[in-house]
């Protein structure tokens, strides 16, 4: 008889549309979830993340690739391409090493078939270009792309420095507001289903 | 000398107010998106100016260089023509709005109106109305099945919801004695109309929810849908006339509600000068609206439609008696 009596009374003063209203009026005030990348901020991904390839190299400075070519053979989409040759202490080294981004999947395969933990998937994710040619990246830049790094999984500052391309360089200071508004957000749910039950 | 001075007065108050309207639908759509971004906990226009303050100068900018399209079959005329009627009445409405009370500039008293009519809200309701011919015009010429949906639906929804809207302003002119705007905000110096009529006020402000198309009521322009209802065919400097046309409105709904029941520019409690009192309430309103719009879900046709005649209809008939018998 009382819920009844509230439902009504509910439905004559719009109860239930001032409960949507209070809640979008405490959203509006509340902190965003956004990230301004690349103005600002840029997400560092976790370091599982499987974004652009890198050649590992020894303590000597040598690429650790033995040019086996069976990241070649396995990588499904046949974007890797390997010409062995035999450089001036003996070793047998890839003297092209292409890896075609364009058709790359980033399944991670060929990192998982190197026998010489040569080749591996990177954090960097920032690939955009204009041009589909600078997608084919050569064994001299592959050494170059940064490997993984340990933190991942966090907002780190960032810049964007040039318009050309994604060129977006990380200033100082790690955020992870992120990780308080998913907290907040699942308490909120919790409160929301004591408050109905 | 001295009729050329009230000319010259009065030329310099037209060319203000349509200045002024003209540019307003610039803050406005920043605002909207601003509000809209928070409300989903996101940022909005970022990065155009400060916090994208110059996002509206690009979207005006983009839809002024856009291409000017009119489909094969379309009515050309009037294709070309609806936009132009959707856009001049809401600009001629505030004719007869006043924005404040008589102020002193240079020994010289100015009325911060063009004029005072006797028959103001007559007027504003009559010529608001004919915004609706320009939608109109706009479904049926551009030979498209959802706009002319759309335009049907404009239709029934503006029939539906003037009937209402009208009779609940009745209790504000029963309070005030008069039809003039300036003699009904005069009469709240004291208490607002909203202390005396808020049903009337809930009655005006649904209808004017439904007047200015926003959500809930916005299903000329569903875009689930309908594309985008009467306007799906335009693009370019044509839409954004719709676009222009339904931001006045939407604030002339905010300054009529502040006007007949907000108390104008009269705050007893608030010592600031009357326009800007005035212009903060307008604000407010227009924030409550777009607050609205990025809270509720659109209302279905038949809901709409029996909101229309079987709500508010009754319930504005039901307050021009009460008020008829307690007030007048
Ligand atoms: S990640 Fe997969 S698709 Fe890409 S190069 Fe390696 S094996 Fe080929
Ligand atoms: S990267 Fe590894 S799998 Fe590929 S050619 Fe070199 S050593 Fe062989």
């Amino acid at each position: 008889m009382i819920s009844k009596m509230r439902g009504w009374i509910g439905w004559i003063f719009f109860l239930d549309m001032l409960n949507g209203l209070a809640l979008t009026l405490g959203y509006m005030f509340s902190r965003t979830i956004t990230m301004q990348y690349p103005d600002k901020q840029k997400w560092q991904p976790y370091s599982r993340h499987r974004g652009h390839h890198f050649l590992k190299t020894n303590d000597e400075g040598d690429l650790n690739c033995v040019a086996c070519e069976l990241c070649a053979k396995i990588c499904p989409c046949h974007c890797i391409k390997v010409v062995p040759f035999e450089d001036h202490k003996g070793n047998r080294r890839p003297s092209v090493f292409d890896i075609d981004l364009s058709r790359c999947l980033f399944c991670g395969l060929c990192e998982d078939a190197c026998p010489a933990d040569a080749i591996a998937l990177g954090q960097v994710y920032e690939m955009a270009s204009y041009d589909t040619s600078d997608l084919l990246v050569g064994r001299d830049l592959l050494r170059t792309i940064p490997g993984k790094v340990e933190k991942g999984g966090t907002v780190v500052g960032a810049k964007l420095i040039d318009r050309e391309g994604v060129h977006v360089r990380e200033t100082k200071g790690e955020h992870d507001w992120w990780r308080r508004v998913w907290g907040r957000r699942n308490k909120a749910k919790v409160r929301l289903r004591t408050h109905h039950t | 000398m001295e009729t050329l001075f009230a000319i010259s007065v009065m030329v310099i108050k037209m060319a203000v107010v349509i200045g002024v309207l003209l540019a307003l639908p610039l803050p406005l759509t920043w605002m909207e998106r601003k509000i809209a971004a928070h409300i989903q906990q996101r940022l909005g226009p970022m990065r155009v100016g400060w916090h994208g303050l110059l996002q509206p100068l690009a979207d005006a900018l983009k839809l002024m260089v856009k291409e000017d399209h009119i489909p094969e079959k379309a009515d050309r005329l009037l294709f070309t023509m609806a936009p132009i009627i959707a856009l001049v009445p809401p600009f001629v409405v505030f004719v007869a709005i006043p924005f404040g009370d008589t102020v002193t500039i240079f020994g010289t008293p100015v009325t911060l109106y063009l004029t005072d009519m006797n028959v103001a809200l007559l007027f504003i309701l009559g010529v608001a109305g004919i915004e609706v011919v320009g939608l109109i015009l706009a479904g049926w010429a551009s030979n498209s099945k959802y706009a002319l949906l759309g335009s049907l639906r404009t239709c029934a929804q503006l029939i539906s919801y003037e009937i209402p809207m009208g009779f609940a302003v009745i209790g504000v002119i029963m309070l005030a004695g008069s039809m003039s705007l300036v003699d009904i905000v005069n009469a709240q110096s004291g208490w607002w109309n909203i202390v005396y009529q808020p049903v009337g006020f809930f009655v005006f402000f649904v209808a004017a929810l439904a007047e200015a198309q926003r959500i809930p009521f916005d299903l000329p322009e569903a875009e689930g849908d309908l594309g985008a209802g009467f306007h799906t065919e335009y693009s370019g400097m044509r839409f954004a006339f719709f676009m222009i046309s339904e931001y006045i409105i939407m604030v002339l709904m905010s300054v009529l509600m502040v006007i007949l029941f907000f108390g104008g520019w009269h705050a007893s409690l608030i010592p600031l000068p009357g326009s800007l009192i005035f212009l903060l309430k307008v604000c407010f309103l227009i924030w409550v609206f777009m607050w609205f719009r990025f809270t509720f879900p659109r209302y279905r046709y038949d809901q709409l439609m029996s909101i229309g005649w079987k709500v508010l209809l009754p319930l504005s008939l039901a307050n021009i008696l009460i008020s008829g018998m307690f007030f007048a």
